[in-house]
């Protein structure tokens, strides 16, 4: 039998299209959000790796403080005691900041690391208000606890501009006082209500700054950290983001008292429970 | 301008021990070839591909590699290969690629420590050498740029060519350079990229119309819109005489050891009462190599009527055995008969600090013109090479003006 051309076909057939384009699109945004999981895997392996053996790992954290009028390192009785260190001395003159001792003066450019014996130096913050972070060799300490993924908690979002992108003084993750720049906002869907967040733009290493989430949910009472958990925003080539809460990350404040805590961001709070990404998991510090 | 080639030095100290613990290959059971030979890589970004090239080799048994962007090429700190898995150490040690092979191709990941976490990029990589890969006549000049950001707007210049190995280019700023972009083109789209092993920078564009539009990726999630007009040779830019400002009440002042371990200071006699070009400059700045021949060339017409050069050279290592041999290298390759002096390491904050009297030092090279009383007259930031034409051209006329306007002074 031969097939004829009827008047409907073309109605139908731009139907079909249409309906393919829809299904094709929905399931391409599966794929893209299924395809988190396995990267999500191996960026906490990645960053288990790093907490475990990086100079600048929190688990290998000291001590921490602002320079004001200069630090003493070195013997007992130094405002930071340090193992076989001699006396140093860490002043911060103009925004610069300087190690001296032993006859030697070295600068502490900011964010980068310095050696000192066994242990590495770190310089961050605004000039005038330098603060000094030492690292030991990484402590062993608990790996962090996450949930199980959930694609559930995995979103692809539009950023919505800020109307007035001002810059906010603000502490990162690691609790260096960063200039932010308010980014915009990010809506999704919980629990059937509309929850709305807060995104802010924090300078980080080598020209590149990421846009962050500082939230709150009802899990920080018990399972996860109380101040709340950062989540960085990844960029789709649509120009949309991936809001993965799976990727949620403690400040490391979490991991050791060392590290001053972020106060939460007004109002970022989402208003369920998210059970997805980086849980509690108390250290006993010595 | 300034090569944000830098930060190197610095890294060392957070040399990892990362261990292989990813790299258990499914595919032991296969006996992979050797990974010697050329490979089209590539880094994977969260917005698009940025394409570099790897050559390794095993020489004596031992396995060395470059990384390339186009024809420039640096050499991979070390190289281990086990069985079918690689380790490339860059950056001076502070970055590594860990790959393993899947059939023919390299699969892995670029690592470097943050303060705040890995920086971790996926890796990949197949044999064989990037086509090359012109661009249309349409894309080539001198474009000026606006980045926006967060409602922001800030100027960039693009300078897009074709070099042997296809399109190429680099991005200026009011303070600085990126280093040297190459990559590929296609139709009215390009993608350019700048990888050193620290630094992951990549401009992708689209020429619609006479406008480019596009994206500049910094890292695995930085994304920067941009859109840029061509040049109508308009400063777009601040001037590069107004990047740097000196206090001009006294002498400009520095003392630094030459290659012999001498000191060398502004007091001394063979600088009374001549005009001096201070270079300030650094054997890892490519803009530098770029200045070099302008400076001798400089020397040799205008040293007999008391013209002296002193080149400051901020280094990698900071240890003077290591960067006096790279000195004497920059010095044989070029013929540099003027003094050139070991002044630091290569950071401009370092930089500005060992010279006081600057302020806003943010170019690597600098040139400094003093008077015949030794104040500074003039503060060129950063040079346009050969490859920018009728710019350097421009730059050089303006350099032997100047000079010769003060050689004229008594």
């Amino acid at each position: 039998m031969r097939s004829e051309k009827r008047p409907g076909d073309k109605v139908r057939g731009r139907w079909l299209t249409l309906c393919l384009v829809l299904l094709t699109s929905y399931f391409s945004l599966l794929t893209a959000l299924a395809a988190q999981a396995p990267a999500v895997a191996q960026e906490r392996a990645a960053y288990l790796a790093w907490l475990s053996s990086a100079a600048v790992s929190p688990y290998a954290a000291v001590a921490r403080a602002p320079i004001g009028s200069g630090i003493r390192l070195g013997p007992p009785g130094a405002d930071i005691p340090l193992d076989s260190i001699p006396a140093q001395h860490v002043t911060e003159r103009d925004g610069r900041v300087t190690l001296e001792g032993g006859g030697r003066a070295r600068p502490l450019t900011r964010g980068r690391a310095v050696r000192l014996g066994g242990y590495t130096l770190v310089t961050s913050g605004p000039p005038g208000r330098a603060t000094l972070s030492v690292f030991g060799r990484p402590a062993a300490k608990r790996p962090p606890a996450y949930y199980p993924y959930d694609s559930a908690f995995a979103f692809t979002v539009r950023l919505e501009p800020a109307a007035q992108p001002r810059k906010v003084l603000l502490l990162a993750l690691d609790g260096t006082e960063v200039e932010a720049t308010e980014a915009g906002t990010v809506a999704f869907a919980v629990e059937g209500k509309t929850a709305r967040l807060l995104v802010r733009r924090i300078p980080g290493d080598e020209d590149e700054s990421d846009l962050e989430v500082y939230f709150q949910d009802a899990t920080n009472k018990k399972e996860t950290y109380p101040a709340g958990r950062f989540l960085t925003l990844l960029p789709l080539p649509n120009g949309r983001y991936v809001l993965d809460f799976n990727r949620a990350r403690n400040p490391f404040c979490a991991y050791s008292s060392v590290y001053p805590c972020p106060a939460p961001w007004r109002g970022n709070a989402v208003p369920s429970a998210v059970r997805a990404g980086e849980q509690y998991a108390k250290q006993s510090e010595k | 301008m300034r090569c944000k080639k830098a930060w190197i030095a610095g890294r060392r100290s957070q040399r990892l021990a990362l261990g292989l613990p990813l790299l258990t290959s499914y595919f032991s059971f296969l006996t992979p070839p050797p990974p010697a030979g050329p490979w089209r890589a590539v880094l994977d970004l969260a917005g698009g591909s940025l394409p570099f090239a790897l050559e390794l080799e095993q020489a004596k048994g031992r396995w060395r590699g470059r990384l390339c962007n186009g024809d420039r090429c640096q050499s991979l700190s070390a190289v281990r290969v086990v069985r079918d898995s690689v380790v490339l150490e860059m950056a001076d040690y502070a970055a590594m690629i860990e790959a393993v092979a899947r059939g023919d191709s390299l699969v892995g990941a670029y690592r470097n420590v943050g303060n705040r976490g890995p920086r971790v990029i996926p890796f990949r990589a197949a044999p064989g050498r990037w086509p090359a890969k012109p661009g249309s006549a349409r894309l080539l000049g001198r474009w000026d740029a606006t980045f926006f950001q967060d409602g922001r707007s800030s100027p960039r210049v693009f300078e897009l060519r074709n070099g042997p190995a296809g399109l190429e280019g680099t991005i200026l700023s009011n303070s600085g350079d990126y280093g040297h972009f190459w990559g590929q083109a296609k139709a009215d789209s390009f993608a350019l990229a700048h990888f050193d092993g620290s630094f992951v920078y990549l401009l992708t564009g689209r020429l619609t119309g006479d406008t480019l539009r596009g994206v500049f990726h910094a890292g695995l999630r930085s994304q920067t819109a941009w859109k840029a007009v061509r040049s109508t040779g308009k400063a777009h830019l601040k001037p590069p005489t107004e990047v740097t400002r000196a206090d001009t009440t006294r002498p400009f002042q520095f003392a630094f050891p030459d290659l012999e371990g001498r000191m060398v200071s502004g007091r001394d006699p063979r600088f009374r009462d001549k005009v001096v070009l201070v270079d300030v400059f650094g054997t890892w700045c490519p803009t530098c190599h770029d200045a070099a021949p302008t400076l001798v060339r400089l020397w040799r017409k205008y040293h007999s009527r008391g013209l002296e050069i002193v080149g400051l050279a901020f280094e990698v290592t900071g240890d003077s055995g290591i960067d006096g041999r790279q000195v004497r290298r920059y010095r044989d390759k070029f013929g540099i008969q003027f003094p050139l002096l070991l002044a630091g390491i290569n950071d401009t904050e370092l930089a500005a600090e060992a010279l006081p009297q600057l302020e806003g030092f943010t170019a690597f090279p600098t040139t400094i013109f003093l008077g015949r009383d030794g104040r500074v007259r003039r503060i060129h930031a950063g040079f346009y090479g050969p490859a920018t034409g009728e710019q350097h051209a421009q730059l050089v006329q303006q350099f032997e003006r100047k000079i010769e306007e003060l050689l004229r002074e008594q």
